[in-house]
């Protein structure tokens, strides 16, 4: 099965996100920061990682952009989870992504069970 | 001075007295005689206020001289003509000299005599005229210099900064608040143009442009800047031109606000709520989170009562979500960080959108959905997301509000120099008290029709400060049970953005 990364500050987060993963028989290994996410994003080699904006050592965008510009790991699909949901923000929020990241997708949080799946088979180029 | 007036003659012949007061009384003078100097000066001294003294040169005692000297002393505003006996010139003349106004030579008929008097009195009552004026000019000057200082005073006291410039753009009035404001010397500013006074561009740009107003009608400007060394100052500058009676401009007067205070506060007010915001959304994601896996049923099977309560936890979960994310959309319009990327845009297109986003909602209510534009309608200068979520907002409030089977219509027409957008609804509709407190932050209509519809009451409130910063307006008609009907009108879009 597809081994996934999930990496975010929120036990609690990590706990749910994983649990859903898991329910679809993926390979789950999580981080709680984005020192840590990277680390494990070098060591385990994972198929796709789902990765969190907002974190206190190292944000999402530093971990994204220090991934994506390694030619060994950039092709390693990347989900962001982002906190800012619902209409106004939601869409200025798209723009500057597109600007600031080479994220390949990002959802918000939080994420409904079957979107998040959805987004990562797509992901996965399982759909 | 035709009449009152009062003649002191001196004279010690008795005969010259009484014909004097002959020839005089009958110009209706009054007449008052002294038959020799002493008698004349006490006459003088007792203060009886005479206009034209008639002295005989030649006389017993002290003599006519020492009495004009001693005249000259005591009122040299008072009229001396003088009689002269002997008819001789250089006696005359010397009185004249003397300080003497004219003379009489003796022997003289009653009209040269009445001919020297008025035109003494005249010249007297002209004196007075311009004592009179003199002392009211005086007057004036004390008081205009009195208000000079009281204005230099209250100008150098104010806590405002005041930059006052004439025509050519010289500083001719400035204050030490001033000088502080924008980091120069007040000395160095005046009577130099602004252009060599290294004061902040858009400053000097605001003065000269107050200047070049041709309009009569030309308002007061007010900008904020920040002056050039230090990027911890915040001014606000309000600039008029003053004008004369024609209409021309004569110079510029700025007043000068000091807003770093404000601006602070405003920043830790929006600093505060962005802060409280992301603290109270992350636990609030975390626990919908978790309500949606165990609602998965990804934790094990639920009772349909767990399941039931546990959805309506979620949905509540996500009001609050609401709320913060409102809040924080809120804050961060306020604090400027709206309308970062302005482009020209077609309204269509992005109304297409958003119709296309609402789509489910459109069905589950099964509302009909008409979108009309004119034909060529002008693009606008925008920020597209912004605006998007100005007509999501709108439209997502009139599914909302408007029962099953209804209809919403959207129409886009240019109107102008502005493109005009109605979205209106034949949904319950809005009563009067309602209407004019709906674009108010946290305001929501409360009824038994409305009871059902969650949101923040923040919607419209943010509609109406993203419309705003577009320079655009926002407008509502509604009556309650008839539909309402929301105008958003936008200025047509130059490339150019500001």
């Amino acid at each position: 099965m597809p081994k996934i990364l999930i990496v975010d500050d929120d036990p609690d987060l990590v706990e749910a996100v994983t649990m859903i993963l898991e329910s679809k028989e993926y390979d789950v290994i999580a981080a709680y920061g984005g020192i840590e996410g990277l680390e494990k994003a070098k060591t385990e080699e994972p198929d796709l990682i789902v990765l969190d904006v907002m974190m206190p050592d190292k944000d999402g965008y530093a971990v994204c952009k220090e991934l994506k510009g390694d030619p060994q790991y950039s092709k390693i699909p990347i989900l962001l989870l982002t906190a800012v949901v619902s209409k106004i923000s939601t869409t200025r929020y798209t723009q500057q992504m597109g600007l600031e990241t080479e994220a390949d997708d990002y959802i918000d949080k939080p994420v409904e069970p079957a979107e998040l799946v959805k987004r990562i088979e797509v992901l996965l180029g399982r759909a | 001075m035709a009449s009152g007036a009062r003649i002191l003659v001196v004279d010690d012949e008795q005969i010259m007295r009484e014909g004097c007061i002959r020839i005089l009384s009958k110009e209706d003078w009054e007449v008052v005689t002294a038959e020799n100097g002493e008698a004349g000066l006490k006459a003088m001294e007792e203060g009886e206020g005479f206009d034209v003294v008639l002295l005989d040169l030649m006389m017993p005692g002290i003599s006519g001289m020492e009495v004009l000297e001693a005249v000259q002393r005591v009122d040299a505003s008072l009229l001396v003509i003088v009689i002269t006996g002997y008819a001789t010139v250089e006696s005359a003349v010397e009185a004249m000299k003397k300080g003497a106004y004219d003379f009489v030579p003796k022997p003289f008929t009653p009209d040269q005599l009445r001919i020297v008097v008025k035109r003494a009195l005249d010249k007297r009552a002209l004196q007075r005229e311009m004592d009179v004026l003199k002392s009211e000019r005086e007057k004036s000057l004390r008081d205009i210099a009195t208000e000079k200082s009281r204005i230099v005073t209250i100008i150098n006291c104010m806590g405002d900064g005041v930059l006052v410039c004439d025509r050519d753009s010289c500083v001719v009035l400035t204050n030490p608040a001033a000088g502080r404001m924008l980091g120069i010397q007040e000395s160095s500013l005046i009577g130099k143009p602004l252009s060599e006074c290294s004061i902040e561009p858009t400053l000097t740009e605001t003065i000269m442009e107050s200047l070049r107003s041709a309009d009569s009608t030309f308002p007061t400007v007010s900008r904020e800047l920040c002056p050039s060394d230090s990027a911890s100052t915040f001014l606000r500058a309000h600039t008029a031109p003053v004008k004369n009676d024609l209409g021309e401009t004569l110079g510029a007067v700025t007043v000068l606000q000091d807003i770093t205070s404000l601006k602070e506060l405003d920043r830790m007010k929006s600093d505060f709520v962005a802060m409280v915001s992301h603290e109270l959304r992350s636990p609030v994601a975390s626990i919908q989170q978790q309500l949606s896996v165990i609602l998965e049923g990804l934790s094990g099977d639920l009772t349909e009562r767990q399941m039931r309560m546990l959805t309506r936890a979620k949905e509540r979960a996500g009001g609050l979500l609401d709320l913060i994310n409102d809040l924080l959309d809120l804050s961060k319009i306020e604090a400027g960080m709206v309308v970062q990327y302005k482009e020209p845009l077609q309204l269509e297109e992005l109304l297409k959108e958003v119709h296309k986003s609402m789509l489910p909602e459109i069905e589950a209510k099964s509302l009909m959905m008409k979108l009309h534009v004119e034909r060529a309608v002008p693009p606008v200068n925008g920020d597209r997301n912004n605006l998007k979520g100005v007509f999501t907002n709108l439209v997502d409030n009139a599914i909302k509000y408007t029962p099953e089977g209804g209809e919403i219509t959207i129409r886009i027409k240019g109107a102008g120099k502005n493109v005009r957008v109605e979205v209106s609804d034949t949904g319950i509709g809005i009563s009067k008290v309602d209407l004019s407190r709906i674009f108010d932050r946290f305001y929501r209509v409360k009824s038994e029709k409305t009871r059902q519809i969650v949101g923040t009451g923040l919607g419209l409130s943010i509609v109406k400060h993203i419309v705003e910063a577009h320079l655009g307006t926002i407008s509502v008609e509604s009556e309650e049970g008839g539909g309402s009907t929301f105008t958003v009108v936008l200025p047509a879009g130059s490339i150019s953005s500001t």
